[in-house]
């Protein structure tokens, strides 16, 4: 069966979006002081008509910074289990989502929700949600390199709907049967060869428009055959070992669990954890099999561009740019895949 | 969906000092729940996260062999937060386990062949329940002859030493214990691990070995069974690293590519050599 299409008008946009925030949660890029932040809309807070991407990675909606995993309660004899927490959030929609971003979904998936081990937590929220992704038609970064690790400013990966800027209209692709449940809410306009073609001009401009072409993939055999080797005592010099890079980084995953207690209750919370830490792998004996941060850098660079894609085939990495942004000693992930592919 | 985080409740029902130091003790703990126990099917090397609300959890080596049933066994070592806490127990506790988790010592690869199991300190316990599961009347004939090498700083820090003198009485097991040190009262041998595996450990034909112990005990036997001409195919060990999860998801314990919690415990050196070496 042909992929459902809609065209709407530009203007139609914003009507479509508050119909669909007034049927269900709606989260949507707002302007937040000088950000921009995913938030739900609702009366006073309007989703941006046009923006670059948010500042934090949507990987918080499946993945949140802090997390209740179980509850439990004191009883006679020491603390007992007293029932998970429940997900209170209905359906919603994430819309607005970059397609890099996106793609952190679809990656993500492939760790949280693998054959043996399921993760209920992610799953539940993944399911309950529908990614409405928009095309960058016009590249928003300069740091933008998502060509270089298999992504595209139209990818569809991870998306449910992906919406695309033709100029006086949106193209509306919707990719999943998710995705179909908005098709209501997008008028009755389908779309014509003629904006498939506009789309695919526009998806090549993007591509065009991308500044930063580095040899990701490339590097594989290299990484492969050097985990000892001189470079790696470079990178990790000027590091602070902040961990902003792995918060800020839409497939970071690492987590904590710690037990948070109280004399007659408590709960049992995960939490964004970094491998940039020092405590990280540091065991109970005072053994650190991570011993400086020179292995640490190491160990964040080989988990994107060599570990993850030996377990799951993609690089962990969606070229989104918000590690070379943010980090404080300007320390930049694509200088280091373009430095090690001249070795 | 299975939750694979919320723990099976479960009972200390016996704790057992194992070393004259106290600070290393074995903890039996009952399922609360019969279908709890029908549903925990485990192997010798697997492990469990023991869980303890408002304290946390551990990752512990299973001591007990899937062939003594109604419960599970854990030797723990008293180190940090959650080991502490579970120390001062009292019998009648309620508590959690996760599990079983991770690989397990490779035991159709075993069948068949003579093993020599090699263990120092505490790391012992997976070996025991390897021992224990090899030598029940179901599986012995399974398996060749069976060497057992295992070794304390002193006589104080031997554990298990009621399931020592047993084993030590059967025809069908070669049992070496050695202490570092003896005292007045100990009449058993003397040496480290690595002098004993010369003396006592057979030739590599159809042979493997079972090695866990502490780092330093690990760099001197393997050479030992290197001159013996053993395979690195044929040396499995046990590996550590600080965990989470404990199903592969917290990304704490990676080796390279392979995460020790689900994808470990158990790897040959073969294996080892293809992962990056840091653990
Ligand atoms: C596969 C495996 C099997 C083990 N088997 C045994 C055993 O049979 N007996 C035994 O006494 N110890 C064993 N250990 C070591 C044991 O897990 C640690 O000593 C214990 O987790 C320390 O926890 P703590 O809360 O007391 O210390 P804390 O310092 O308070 O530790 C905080 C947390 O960090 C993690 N952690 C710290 N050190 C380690 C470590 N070395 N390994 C794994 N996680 C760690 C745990 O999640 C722990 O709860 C094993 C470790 C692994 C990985
Ligand atoms: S590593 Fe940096 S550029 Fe790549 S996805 Fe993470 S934050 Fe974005
Ligand atoms: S953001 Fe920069 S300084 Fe901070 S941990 Fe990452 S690389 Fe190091
Ligand atoms: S303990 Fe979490 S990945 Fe192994």
């Amino acid at each position: 069966m042909a992929m459902e299409k809609r065209l709407i008008k530009k203007g139609e946009l914003a009507g479509i979006v508050g119909r669909i925030a007034g049927d269900m949660s709606l989260l949507a890029p707002v302007k937040e002081e000088d950000n921009v932040l995913f938030e739900l809309v609702k009366d006073g807070v309007t989703a941006l008509p046009d923006f670059k991407n948010t500042k934090n990675a949507p990987k918080s909606f499946f993945f949140p910074r802090s997390e209740t995993l179980m509850r439990y309660i004191r009883k006679q004899k020491g603390m007992e289990f007293a029932g998970l927490e429940k997900d209170e959030q209905g359906e919603r929609v994430l819309f607005g989502v970059r397609p890099c971003d996106a793609r952190s979904f679809a990656i993500l998936d492939l760790l949280f929700d693998q054959d043996k081990y399921k993760d209920p937590y992610y799953i539940e929220k993944r399911n309950k949600t529908t990614v409405v992704a928009m095309s960058c038609a016009k590249v928003p970064y300069a740091t933008c390199f998502c060509t270089s690790v298999g992504g595209s400013p139209t990818s569809t990966d991870g998306s449910d709907v992906l919406l695309t800027d033709l100029g006086d209209e949106f193209l509306a692709e919707f990719l999943t049967d998710k995705g179909k449940g908005l098709l209501k809410y997008f008028g009755d306009k389908t779309a014509d060869a003629q904006a498939d073609k506009k789309k695919e001009e526009i998806a090549a401009s993007a591509e065009k428009e991308i500044k930063t072409s580095i040899p990701a993939k490339e590097i594989k055999g290299f990484l492969d055959a050097n985990f000892e080797h001189p470079f790696w005592d470079t990178i990790h010099k000027k590091c602070l070992a902040c961990g902003t890079c792995t918060f800020m980084c839409p497939t970071c995953h690492c987590f904590d669990i710690q037990d948070e207690v109280k004399a007659a209750d408590g709960k049992r919370v995960r939490n964004w954890d970094s491998c940039m830490f020092p405590l990280f792998t540091k065991e109970t004996s005072g053994h650190n099999p991570r011993p400086s941060q020179k292995e640490r850098w190491r160990q964040r660079f080989m988990h994107k561009f060599r570990y993850y894609v030996d377990m799951f085939g993609p690089i962990a990495c969606v070229g989104c740019g918000r590690c070379v942004m943010s980090c404080p000693v300007n320390i930049d992930i694509r200088k280091i895949v373009a430095d090690i592919s001249k070795l | 969906m299975q939750n694979p985080y919320v723990p099976i409740p479960v009972v200390v029902s016996k704790i057992i000092t194992e070393v004259d130091t106290k600070d290393i003790k074995t903890f039996r703990l009952s399922f609360v729940n019969k279908e709890d126990e029908e549903n925990f099917k485990y192997i010798p090397g697997q492990f469990a996260e023991l869980s303890i609300f408002g304290k946390g959890e551990s990752p512990i080596g299973i001591a007990s062999s899937p062939t003594q049933k109604g419960y599970i066994e854990f030797t723990v070592q008293k180190a940090g937060q959650v080991t502490s806490f579970l120390h001062e127990m009292e019998e009648g506790t309620p508590m959690g386990v996760r599990g079983p988790l991770g690989n397990s010592w490779p035991l159709e690869f075993l069948e068949g062949k003579n093993i020599v199991v090699v263990g120092g300190g505490f790391a012992f316990t997976t070996l025991r329940s390897l021992i224990n599961y090899m030598l029940h009347e179901d599986n012995r004939k399974r398996f060749g002859d069976i060497t057992v090498i295992y070794g304390a700083r002193n006589p104080g820090l031997l554990i298990y030493k009621d399931e020592l003198e047993e084993w030590g009485k059967r025809k069908d097991l070669n049992l070496n214990v050695t202490v570092d040190k003896g005292d007045p009262s100990w009449k058993g041998r003397e040496g480290f691990v690595p002098a004993v595996c010369k003396e006592v450990a057979p030739s590599s034909d159809n042979a493997v070995a079972v090695i866990c112990g502490p780092p330093i005990m690990i760099r001197f036997t393997l050479p030992v069974f290197f001159d013996l001409k053993f395979s690195k195919e044929n040396i499995i060990t046990s590996l550590e690293m600080r965990m989470k999860c404990g199903i592969g998801k917290c990304g704490r314990c990676n080796v390279g590519h392979k995460y020790v919690c689900k994808d470990g415990p158990v790897f040959s050196l073969a294996e080892l050599d293809n992962l990056t070496k840091e653990y």
